[in-house]
């Protein structure tokens, strides 16, 4: 498995505290595995609780008019590079 | 599967289709009403998996073998309710009665400014609910179906109401999308309808009694509703007569809450809840009831593009899409 970066950390701590994952912890999960359907058994409306969890926390609305959120809910690390361009372009904004 | 609603071809459906379209819409209600009984008569003898779930259900539900009369009453109803709804779409509700009970209901529930969950059942006219929308463009509505299940009947409908695909929530777009554009439409304060009776291949379902035997309800439909916290109310439209329908709102659920630790319970008590309601519906209007398969087959989930299967040994979770 390779490393989480800072940001992916906290998504990380994010998706855990939000979906109430017992027995997942947050350092365990891949950047680049599937974030949904996968391993983990997260499925669409838990893609759902995390997207309103998302908005509360930084900020970052993810929505349903995005052309591409089956690519930004892959894994971990491409939600968290989502979230992180996201950011970026509001504070230049 | 093909004892499954999703394993069922629309055959059939292309000729009922094309006779009520063609002859329907453009010789009038009444020669179209005449052709609904060779359209029964053909549904009859042609579709059997049909005719046995029908036998099937009327028995549950009776307690008695069905007659081949209140089988055929049964395509009819359905038949009737095909018609109705082009109808409905081409030239709104004139000449229609509707009486709508509950409407200050869903008014009060909107002024709370949450937005609000109907669900139905595929139970009477489900449609007719438009017609309502249409006599108050204020209210928003959008309802979620599933496009590429009934190509032939959505076409037709598209074609004789350009608006309608507007509204639609597609539960064929990805999975994100549908759960994302279903909390959106909430947040904005619409109406979001939705059947909650039927599961795709890959929904998570759970058993409740309905009708003497458990039968497998999806869990996505309640699911959905505790993440958008919204409240949640039941809808059905049954016609009563000719061009004589009643449209009912009820009050279900201020908000759906599953705890984690008790979900499934939580879940089971709410798809009970659910459960029963159509059941008592069903005993006041036998022949609304248009699912026309095994509806109490144990459900097997397909595992194919998402392995859920394997990943939730429990099975608590559902798929909206």
């Amino acid at each position: 498995m390779s490393e989480q970066s800072a940001a992916e950390r906290d998504l990380a701590e994010l998706i855990v505290s939000s979906l109430n994952l017992e027995s997942v912890r947050p350092e365990d999960i891949d950047p680049q595995a599937e974030l949904f359907g996968g391993e983990l058994g997260l499925d669409s409306i838990d893609a759902l609780e995390l997207a309103l969890a998302v908005s509360r926390r930084y900020g970052v609305q993810l929505r349903s008019d995005t052309p591409d959120n089956r690519q930004i809910f892959s894994s971990l690390g491409t939600l968290s590079t989502y979230i992180e361009q996201q950011r970026r372009s509001e504070c230049v904004l | 599967m093909s004892n499954t609603w999703q394993g069922r071809r629309e055959g059939g459906g292309y000729i009922a289709l094309w006779l009520i379209r063609g002859i329907g819409l453009r010789m009038g209600r009444p020669l179209a009403r005449a052709l609904l009984y060779p359209i029964t008569l053909y549904f009859f003898l042609r579709r059997g998996p049909e005719r046995r779930a029908s036998q099937a259900y009327l028995r549950r539900l009776w307690g008695r073998p069905a007659r081949q009369r209140e089988v055929l009453q049964h395509i009819y109803v359905f038949a009737s309710s095909i018609l109705d709804r082009a109808f409905l779409l081409h030239r709104g509700e004139r000449g229609y009665h509707f009486e709508v009970e509950g409407l200050d209901l869903l008014e009060q529930t909107l002024a709370q400014g949450r937005g609000v969950l109907l669900y139905g059942a595929h139970l009477g006219s489900f449609e007719a609910l438009r017609t309502l929308a249409a006599r108050h463009p204020d209210l928003q509505l959008r309802v979620v179906m599933d496009r590429t299940q009934t190509p032939a009947m959505n076409a037709l409908l598209e074609e004789l109401d350009p608006q309608l695909a507007k509204n639609v929530i597609d539960v064929g777009a990805d999975r994100y999308t549908v759960a994302l554009a279903v909390s959106e439409a909430v947040q904005e304060g619409a109406i979001v309808a939705l059947l909650a009776d039927r599961a795709r291949h890959h929904e998570t379902t759970r058993s409740v009694p309905f009708l003497g035997d458990p039968a497998p309800f999806p869990v996505s439909p309640w699911r959905l509703a505790a993440a958008v916290r919204a409240p949640v109310l039941l809808c059905f439209a049954i016609e009563r007569g000719n061009r004589n329908y009643l449209l009912r709102f009820e009050s279900f659920a201020e908000r759906i809450e599953l705890p984690r630790t008790r979900g499934d319970a939580t879940l089971d008590s709410v798809l009970m809840a659910y459960a029963a309601r159509l059941e008592a519906l069903l005993r006041e209007y036998p022949y609304h009831w248009f699912n026309f398969y095994d509806f109490w087959k144990p459900h097997v989930q397909a595992t194919g593009d998402l392995g859920l299967a394997a990943a939730e040994p429990t099975g608590e979770r559902g798929h909206l899409a």
